[in-house]
């Protein structure tokens, strides 16, 4: 056994097997693809054979071929982790081989080239982009989906897919998106900035990031193929005993869900303890940039709420393979059980969606005003109060369920309370905003639409926070408006924001300022079509999630139509400008904005251990605008104020 | 040290700070501040057609057909007034940040010589109190409301099931994938599939489902409830209006969702008798 000398101090050190890596050399995503096709093919033929004896057929859109599929399901899993090398790390550990530093860099993708972004790959930026281009393939997905959602809506006077296909549109893309934007900025901001912005050399838990990401690419797969197999008819929110009745399709949801919800928990415990116990030197929670606070507090919710959502499908899973009946009210379970764990995760789920892109916001805000936030403890008093308060307003999806009914007046005051803390936080940018000249570029655009669209969608989110109003706007297109205003409007334009202010860190271009702005606005304004006349077909009383309705509401929705394909112009240009500027944009230096938080103060691109020494905080982030004490102009005009300018 | 800090021997501190009243005044009539609360009234009176916009969109087929869709409407006029002078206020501070302060683009960022204004302790307690007013504002009228809309929908406070007064009509609504059926337990148990209703007569429905969960929804009446299988759940209304309208299942439950609708037919109180009597169901209670 070799040693090294650390603090003059003798260290044994790990004995090097074979090349660093070991067999980590030889497994990548194109393994785990391949190892996970075979175990699921090979589980689904052991349990057909199980289930042979009777009547059963290969026809997946019988109930038997539930088994069969829930097994290809375990074996998609098991074989696709195993095929990344997830399951590497535990085996050395039981054969008494630790990683050797050699092996530790091998695994952060050191000299691997591009190749390194198909790994199991332990490096925090590596991790990072392959979130951001997960999270936009999977955008991508639910965006046609939306398409075609619109396009059935568009044409009144018939029904252009069967009513199956409609509901499996409908469901699919709710919980596409939804997973998209929960990962697309605590993903690529939360694990390639936060580190960097903590002044830390990676994450806490390098493997475990990487697993969390390569957890989540395995939950897409049974999303997308459920579409082939009866799909989710049932919304996003998949409610019981509806869900029962869906093909085997259900259980490729009920996979995504569990897997997704494992991911999230493991990427949440990592970025909390990043953010707890790896801050720089001097970093204290009063020097700490808003950003972090903002995507500690989504980990923080994150972790709250997804157990409920895995107990909810698992429940719902062991309903549909052994009939445990949780669920089902024939055989004494409750629908409203399934509603409460539901929604248990579904509305503090909406805040880690919309906070971190706030915090994005509000992270950029300070550096294109070129002043300082105003009034920083709000801000954190602000995310503070959303999260608390999160945790104790899910009932308001339930007003009308008659679950209980006298439950509806404690939910409507927690409720509504939240709009104290979110104003909080449109203070904060309205303050920076005062008496400001702004730096006209794409992520400070963003700045502006967000704020108009959160305004709408706050606005009409207290309608529906109101019982008696709720009782009119309850499973009616005006939610679907209100929550597509925040989720989108908020959520989505502040991620783009976001994309174009790290653009430059990330990729080392700066991303295309034209192109970019013509895609942004062109989506914006499809935006305001699309939902603002939503609002209106939910006033004069469309329910959501039907493919036909009366002819009064024809006009809102080809409306709606027509600004969708606005949207998905605009996003195929913005898709275009990031993928041009990433090939061959302008070069950006390593602090394009002249920002004072740490992330940009490394090189770019980032090096593998990101800063050659760690760095020593002494202040807040945000003295823009603060004039130089010493400097001479300074002191001159604090001559004149003090003692009176010379006349 | 502590002792020769007597305060009633040191002189007050020299002070140049003027009052209150005179330095809001000073504020006022800076030019941005003058602008901004311009583009604020302008936005807001703009905005406010909006009160009533609503309110027609919501109207447009036939109703309102009870007080407690009355009792919504007005709420929702309410919330949509008082929200408008703070949405028209950070409104007005985004158009002055485009237009008035301006941008400035280019490759590197402006000069550093804009205000460092870090925080206003005046407008964090101005904003603070004003949407905890509001919110608090709106809260109570909630509270009110809804327990007015309870007390005339029988919906919560009935314990026993049992409509409050001797003439109401009860209904008994069942959902199914993919109709409503109405069954009206007083007249014979005469069951239909349109809903009949009479004008100014209390209505009890008590609504459950046959297989998944369904919604309810008496558009213009104002009332909703989820129709839950295995279980009961009520709701009432009154309806004061004669005329057709509409039942839409709001809640997602299957293949054809959209289509389970029908129609609600209110009619005068003596009409309902003899047509219920027609359709066979001599009232027996």
């Amino acid at each position: 056994m070799s040693t090294a000398t650390i603090h003059q101090v003798e260290v044994p050190q790990p004995k090097q097997h074979g090349k660093p890596g070991g067999i980590m050399r030889h497994l990548n995503f194109f393994t785990g693809l391949i190892s996970g096709v075979v175990l699921a093919l090979v589980f689904g033929y052991l349990m057909n054979i199980q289930f042979a004896a009777g009547a059963q057929t290969a026809n997946f859109s019988s109930a038997s071929a539930n088994p069969t599929f829930w097994a290809m399901m375990v074996g998609w899993v098991l074989g696709f982790m195993a095929g990344m090398g997830a399951f590497v790390g535990p085996i050395r550990w039981l054969l008494g081989r630790d990683l050797t530093h050699e092996d530790a860099e091998f695994m952060a993708g050191k000299g691997q080239g591009k190749f390194r972004y198909w790994r199991f790959t332990t490096d925090h930026k590596v991790v990072g982009i392959q979130y951001l281009i997960v999270a936009m393939i999977i955008l991508g997905f639910g965006g046609l989906l939306a398409m075609l959602i619109r396009t059935e809506l568009g044409f009144t006077w018939m029904e252009v897919f069967n009513p199956d296909f409609y509901n499996s549109l409908v469901g699919t893309h709710g919980i596409a998106m939804i997973i998209a934007m929960i990962v697309v900025v605590s993903g690529p901001v939360g694990n390639f900035v936060v580190p960097l912005m903590c002044g830390a050399r990676d994450m806490a838990f390098p493997r475990l990031n990487a697993l969390s990401i390569w957890l989540l690419v395995c939950a897409v797969p049974p999303l997308i193929l459920s579409l082939l197999v009866g799909g989710i008819r049932d919304g996003w929110s998949v409610y019981q005993p509806l869900n029962s009745q869906a093909g085997p399709g259900m259980i490729g949801y009920q996979t995504t869900i569990i897997v997704f919800a494992v991911s999230t928990a493991l990427a949440s415990v990592n970025i909390m303890t990043t953010v707890l116990t790896m801050r720089a030197k001097g970093m204290t929670w009063s020097r700490t940039p808003i950003l972090i606070y903002g995507v500690f507090a989504a980990a923080a919710m994150g972790l709250y709420a997804f157990p409920f959502y895995m107990y909810s499908q698992i429940l719902s899973m062991t309903d549909r393979l052994i009939n445990t009946s949780f669920f089902n009210p024939i055989e004494g379970g409750s629908v409203w059980l399934y509603e409460n764990l539901f929604w248990l995760l579904g509305h503090p789920e909406v805040y880690v969606i919309l906070i971190p892109s706030t915090a994005v916001i509000l992270e950029l805000i300070p550096v294109f005003m070129r002043k300082p936030l105003f009034s920083y403890y709000m801000a954190i008093a602000g995310i503070v109060g959303v999260v608390g308060l999160s945790g104790l307003v899910w009932a308001h999806h339930m007003y009308m369920t008659g679950w209980a009914p006298q439950a509806n007046y404690p939910f409507m005051l927690s409720t509504e309370m939240i709009s104290i803390p979110v104003g909080f936080l449109v203070l904060v940018v309205i303050g920076t905003m005062w008496r400001g000249t702004f730096w006209s570029r794409l992520p400070m655009m963003a700045v502006f639409a967000v704020i108009f669209n959160k305004m709408i969608g706050g606005v009409t989110g207290i309608y529906l926070s109101d019982v008696p109003a709720d009782q009119f706007f309850h499973g009616n297109m005006f939610v679907t408006a209100h929550f597509h205003y925040m989720l989108m409007g908020v959520a989505l334009f502040g991620a783009m924001g976001g994309v174009a202010y790290y653009f430059p860190k990330w990729t080392g271009r700066y991303l295309d300022e034209r192109t970019g702005s013509i895609g942004f606005w062109t989506a914006f304004i499809g935006f305001q079509l699309t939902f603002g006349s939503m609002f209106v077909a939910g006033l004069q009383g469309q329910p959501r999630r039907v493919l036909q309705f009366d002819n009064m509401f024809n006009i809102s929705n080809w409306i709606s139509t027509v600004g969708a394909y606005t949207i998905g112009i605009g996003m195929l240009i913005f898709l275009a400008a990031i993928m041009s500027s990433w090939r061959s944009g302008d070069r950006a230096p390593s602090n394009p904005w002249q920002a004072q938080t740490l992330d940009w103060q490394t090189a770019t691109p980032v090096p593998l251990e990101n800063f050659p020494v760690l760095p020593v905080v002494t202040k807040l982030p945000y003295d823009y605008g603060v004039p130089d004490p010493l400097d001479p102009k300074t002191l001159e005009k604090e001559y004149d104020e003090k003692v009176g300018a010379p006349t | 040290m502590a002792d020769t800090m007597i305060p009633s021997e040191e002189p007050e501190a020299p002070s140049n700070r003027p009052p209150a009243m005179h330095r809001l005044r000073e504020w006022l009539q800076r030019r941005y501040v003058r602008h901004v609360l311009i583009i604020t009234v302008v936005i807001g009176f703009l905005l406010l057609p909006l009160c009533w916009l609503l309110l027609a969109a919501m109207n447009q087929s036939g109703g309102p057909a009870s007080s407690i869709m009355q009792d919504i409407q007005q709420t929702i006029f309410v919330f949509t007034l008082v929200s408008i002078p703070i949405t028209s206020f950070v409104f007005a501070v985004l158009v002055y940040s485009l237009f008035g302060w301006k941008g400035k683009s280019g490759d590197t960022p402006p000069n550093n010589d804009n205000p460092a204004i870090r925080t206003n302790a005046v407008a964090v307690i101005t904003w603070t109190a004003t949407s905890s007013l509001l919110a608090g504002f709106l809260v109570v009228w909630g509270l009110v409301e809804l327990a007015d809309i309870t007390a005339n929908s029988y919906g919560s406070t009935s314990a026993t099931g049992q409509p409050k007064t001797e003439d109401a009509l009860v209904v008994n609504v069942t959902g199914q994938q993919w109709v409503w059926t109405f069954q009206y337990p007083q007249y014979d148990k005469v069951t239909s599939d349109v809903l009949y209703l009479p004008k100014d007569r209390p209505v009890l429905f008590n609504v459950t489902s046959l297989d998944v969960v369904h919604n309810f929804w008496a558009v213009e009446l104002g009332i909703k409830i989820d129709a839950n299988p295995g279980a009961i759940t009520q709701t009432g209304v009154t309806p004061n209006k004669v005329g057709t309208f509409n039942v839409r299942c709001a809640e997602l439950c299957g293949l054809h969702h959209a289509y389970m609708e029908t129609k609600i037919e209110v009619m005068p109180d003596q009409t309902f008798n003899t047509f219920m009597r027609e359709s066979g169901g001599g009232k027996t209670s």
